[in-house]
């Protein structure tokens, strides 16, 4: 029978939180930027003008439809070398990422905004609004409501996705893992105890927004997927 | 700027594009079967109201669905060895982790599925005299399996990006194969842009398909 002992994990635990600390941070810096050009791929690809909406149209298919992995590797090695500057591993995960959760996002933007009734366009062009003041007084504050749940499901999937960063050395919690295991020949213990924190985090975050999409429900409020 | 693109040290690595390519199918084939047919066997725990069935199967899914599937494939591949007598392949490690995630996803699908049947179909198919796995294999099932179709496709696409992640244990497929043109030929651009290329052609077609059936089942109901 195999002898579990934590003590070489929790005298590591300076490493683990250091990791958690770096996954927090690469996730709110994509998070910050894929919500942001998000919502402006989505106003593009909801143009009238082709040369806005097919643009925006092609960067989303791409991001949505290749792997993270081969756009983290490609921001990472191939990029550098065509535009000639040093990329760290946290600069080319945190573009890799914003990109990829603004591709999800903008979808998500788009299915909010095509569900408000064409009505309250009207209304609003009635009293004189303008398309950019009706988008941003009338659409949008109604839309955002509905888009909460996709929202934080997003996050969520977001959050899962930086583990990749490890596979380009920046030292998130995976990454000092990967380091603790080969320091104390303690793989087993290691990855365990990592799991059960991603688990710990991910999960409390997924209740919350279960809470919030319960309570968007019962206060009548149809929401977007 | 200024590169000047050149993929003639791409092309002349057809033959490990195409060992990579077959390892892709291979790991995809493995996990798109063992999670679409094991996330029935969980969904049907999820909606069954025995608690010996319905609290594993939430178990199970709440922990392949929050925790992040790289970490599972590392877990299968460095920390299960330990506790088994035998060593576990890249292959292994990859398609358990892959598997055991999509299981948990593809579960919540089936239960979805499965619940928007209406109960009318059910206590139809009872009075006929049927028994409840004959109700759920000829009556719900058939009627639920349209309404999941898109969602399942989504699956199968999400799992075919899955299997880059295999790569991370050094399983060979298309990924790995363009780190190793990468570093032999020291082609980065092309050969990374090749790959993506490639993941596109393969997945572009099945996105399309995930549109239209999402688009007719919108319209048939």
């Amino acid at each position: 029978m195999y002898r579990w002992d934590f003590s070489p994990v929790v005298a590591n635990a300076d490493l683990l939180v250091a990791g958690l600390l770096n996954t927090l941070k690469i996730t709110g810096t994509a998070l910050v930027f894929g919500v942001a050009l998000g919502l402006v791929l989505a106003l593009l690809r909801l143009s009238q003008q082709r040369l806005a909406s097919w643009p925006a149209g092609f960067v989303i298919e791409v991001f949505r439809t290749t792997p993270p992995l081969v756009q983290l590797f490609w921001f990472f090695f191939a990029l550098p070398l065509i535009v000639g500057i040093e990329m760290t591993p946290f600069m080319a995960a945190a573009v890799t990422f914003s990109i990829q959760s603004a591709a999800f996002f903008a979808e998500v933007f788009r299915a909010g905004i095509v569900s408000i009734e064409r009505g309250q366009w009207e209304g609003a062009r009635a009293i004189g609004m303008t398309r950019s003041q009706t988008l941003q007084r009338i659409v949008l504050p109604q839309a955002v409501k509905r888009m909460i749940p996709a929202f934080m499901e997003r996050a969520i999937e977001l959050m899962k996705t930086t583990t990749l960063v490890a596979t380009i050395s920046y030292a998130d919690l995976l990454f000092a893992a990967n380091e603790i295991a080969q320091k104390t020949f303690r793989p087993l213990e290691t990855f365990t105890v990592v799991a059960l924190i991603y688990f710990v985090v991910i999960f409390a975050v997924s209740l919350i927004a279960r809470q919030i999409e319960r309570r968007l429900a019962v206060s009548g409020e149809s929401t977007v997927h | 700027m200024g590169h000047r693109w050149d993929f003639s040290s791409v092309l002349a690595n057809t033959d490990a594009l195409l060992v990579g390519a077959i390892g892709t199918l291979h790991i995809f084939a493995i996990c798109l079967v063992l999670g679409l047919s094991l996330g029935l066997v969980v969904g049907l725990g999820r909606y069954s109201r025995n608690g010996w069935f319905y609290f594993p199967a939430t178990a199970f899914v709440e922990f392949f669905r929050n925790t992040p599937v790289l970490v599972q494939i590392l877990w299968f591949y460095f920390a299960l060895p330990i506790l088994l007598p035998f060593e576990i392949s890249p292959l292994a490690a990859a398609s358990l982790g892959i598997s055991l995630n999509s299981a948990a996803f593809s579960a919540e699908i089936y239960r979805g599925g499965i619940q928007s049947i209406e109960p009318g179909q059910w206590d139809g198919a009872r009075a006929l005299g049927m028994r409840w796995g004959q109700v759920m294999r000829r009556i719900v099932l058939p009627q639920a399996i349209k309404r999941m179709l898109p969602a399942l496709t989504n699956r199968a696409i999400e799992i075919f990006k899955m299997t880059t992640l295999a790569s991370a244990v050094a399983y060979v497929e298309l990924l790995q194969q363009g780190k190793l043109i990468a570093s032999l030929n020291f082609n980065p651009i092309e050969a990374y842009t090749a790959i993506a290329v490639i993941f596109f052609i393969c997945l572009w077609p099945l996105v399309q398909l995930s549109y239209l059936l999402e688009r007719r089942l919108r319209r048939d109901e």
